[in-house]
């Protein structure tokens, strides 16, 4: 579980979120939703300590994640951004970023996860289409191990058809008891994803709670 | 009136002969007001600058050469290295600390390499060598220093992205920013190993061509030749590496996150 707890971050002088305090609940998908700017990438890296807070903490199982090795609390909690990143030259490559040991069967395992069963690893990562693109780089996330997802827009660049590919992997990864932080600006999705929501606007959560019972969501068409 | 000295070697120009060039501003002036190019005073004022730094250099390499000894000689050196990495470190905005950063690596390209030559006396540690060899060397390792600084700021910006998502797998910084770091000393190295390539091919070095200006041998110039350029590529190669890893753990903070660009 991870909890925020009256987290402010300022940067250049402006304060990019403000007292924010939130539980995202374990083997759950929770969307963090709102208008561009409300502060709802910067939540994201907080969770996984690419910004620290400016005041404020966030705790993990209970405890501060300062508490934690940085480099071990971001093999379990990892991260997808919004646009894929390709790492290596083929999959194989890539998939092995996190994981050097990363045996072929062990990555065959993780392809079929995210959804890319088949897919050669001996394939330039160049010539993977969008959606295949950040199924992979959900795969190699998923290669340290991680108990919990950050997902940035996962969507956003994809077109409808790579979009739904992407989705079903984390609604299965949720399903198979995965914690999903997903930030969206696509209400339709965070509907049809997330059990629980937390509602951004200007820096502060004005809405939190579980997903079917939300307003802000329940407000798009 | 002999535009080549009497008493000295017969290629050295007098000052008569230095006077004579002045016409060759004249035609350079000539070509920019003709071609409306705005830069008339611009070659006047740079010609003018090159006489006088080059005079007052001449002058000062006389008294240090024959009054301050290798002491005096070190310390030139070591102003070279600070002008050095002035302009290099001036090429690294965005990466914190980096005329230090540049002093570090040019000062560890002199010592591995004009040292180490210095200590095997395969170079004399004279004034008169210890002086034109560490300007060499020290203007190598800025060149060096310079793309290394230049091209990590411009990576750790265009390539945030990458660099981040190898940090959110777990990676330590050094490891997340390695791909980076090691394009950028290549892109420092491969000028200097194409030029080692077609030494002798394209152009006559430096070193080489003031050796048979004084009359040396062609045969003997060259075995100066090559110590130098092989010193050259080392300087480089060892500023570079140096200002490639202190310039990288400069870019992050100590939880292993890139800092923010600077604004």
């Amino acid at each position: 579980m991870l909890v925020l707890e009256d987290v402010c971050v300022v940067r250049r002088g402006t304060t990019v979120l403000s007292e924010v305090s939130a539980v995202l609940a374990s083997g759950r998908c929770t969307a963090v939703v709102g208008p561009s700017g409300a502060g709802k990438s910067t939540l994201l890296r907080l969770l996984d300590r690419l910004l620290e807070p400016t005041s404020g903490r966030v705790l993990f199982h209970g405890a501060p994640l300062t508490t934690y090795d940085v480099l071990e609390l971001r093999c379990r909690i990892g991260l997808v951004q919004q646009a894929p990143v390709l790492l290596g030259a083929v999959v194989l490559a890539d998939l092995r970023v996190g994981r050097p040991g990363l045996t072929p069967d062990e990555a065959a395992a993780l392809l079929e996860r995210a959804g890319l069963e088949g897919l050669p690893m001996d394939r330039e990562t160049t010539s993977l289409s969008g959606g295949e693109a950040q199924r992979l780089c959900l795969a190699r996330a998923l290669a340290v191990g991680p108990e919990v997802l950050l997902l940035d827009e996962p969507t956003s660049a994809l077109d409808a058809v790579a979009a739904q590919s992407v989705e079903r992997v984390i609604r299965s990864l949720v399903a198979d008891g995965l914690t999903a932080v997903l930030v969206s600006h696509d209400l339709r999705q965070a509907r049809r994803l997330a059990d629980d929501v937390v509602v951004l606007r200007a820096g502060r959560v004005v809405e939190s709670g579980e997903a079917a019972s939300s307003e802000y969501l329940a407000g798009a068409s | 009136m002999t535009l080549l000295a009497s008493g000295t070697h017969p290629s050295v120009p007098s000052w008569w002969g230095v006077a004579a060039s002045v016409l060759l501003v004249v035609v350079t002036v000539a070509v920019v007001v003709r071609e409306q190019l705005g830069l008339g005073r611009e070659v006047l004022v740079a010609c003018v600058r090159a006489i006088v730094q080059l005079v007052a250099v001449g002058a000062l390499l006389g008294v240090l050469f024959t009054h301050t000894g290798l002491p005096g000689s070190l310390l030139w050196v070591a102003g070279m290295v600070a002008v050095g990495a002035r302009v290099a470190g001036g090429r690294g905005r965005g990466v914190p600390r980096s005329t230090w950063v540049a002093a570090i690596a040019i000062l560890a390209g002199v010592v591995a390499t004009l040292g180490l030559l210095v200590a095997a006396q395969v170079i004399d540690a004279q004034p008169r060598v210890v002086v034109p060899v560490g300007g060499m060397v020290v203007s190598a390792a800025t060149r060096g220093t310079s793309v290394v600084l230049l091209r990590i700021a411009e990576e750790s910006v265009t390539a945030r992205r990458q660099i981040e998502a190898r940090l959110a797998l777990g990676l330590p910084s050094a490891l997340a920013f390695a791909p980076h770091r090691r394009t950028a000393l290549r892109t420092a190295l491969v000028t200097d190993i194409d030029q080692v390539k077609t030494v002798g091919l394209i152009s006559l070095p430096g070193a080489m061509t003031g050796l048979l200006l004084a009359g040396v041998d062609p045969l003997t110039a060259i075995r100066y030749q090559v110590v130098v350029m092989y010193m050259l590529l080392s300087a480089v190669a060892v500023a570079g590496v140096v200002a490639s890893h202190l310039a990288s753990s400069r870019l992050f903070d100590e939880g292993q996150r890139l800092l923010e660009p600077v604004a």
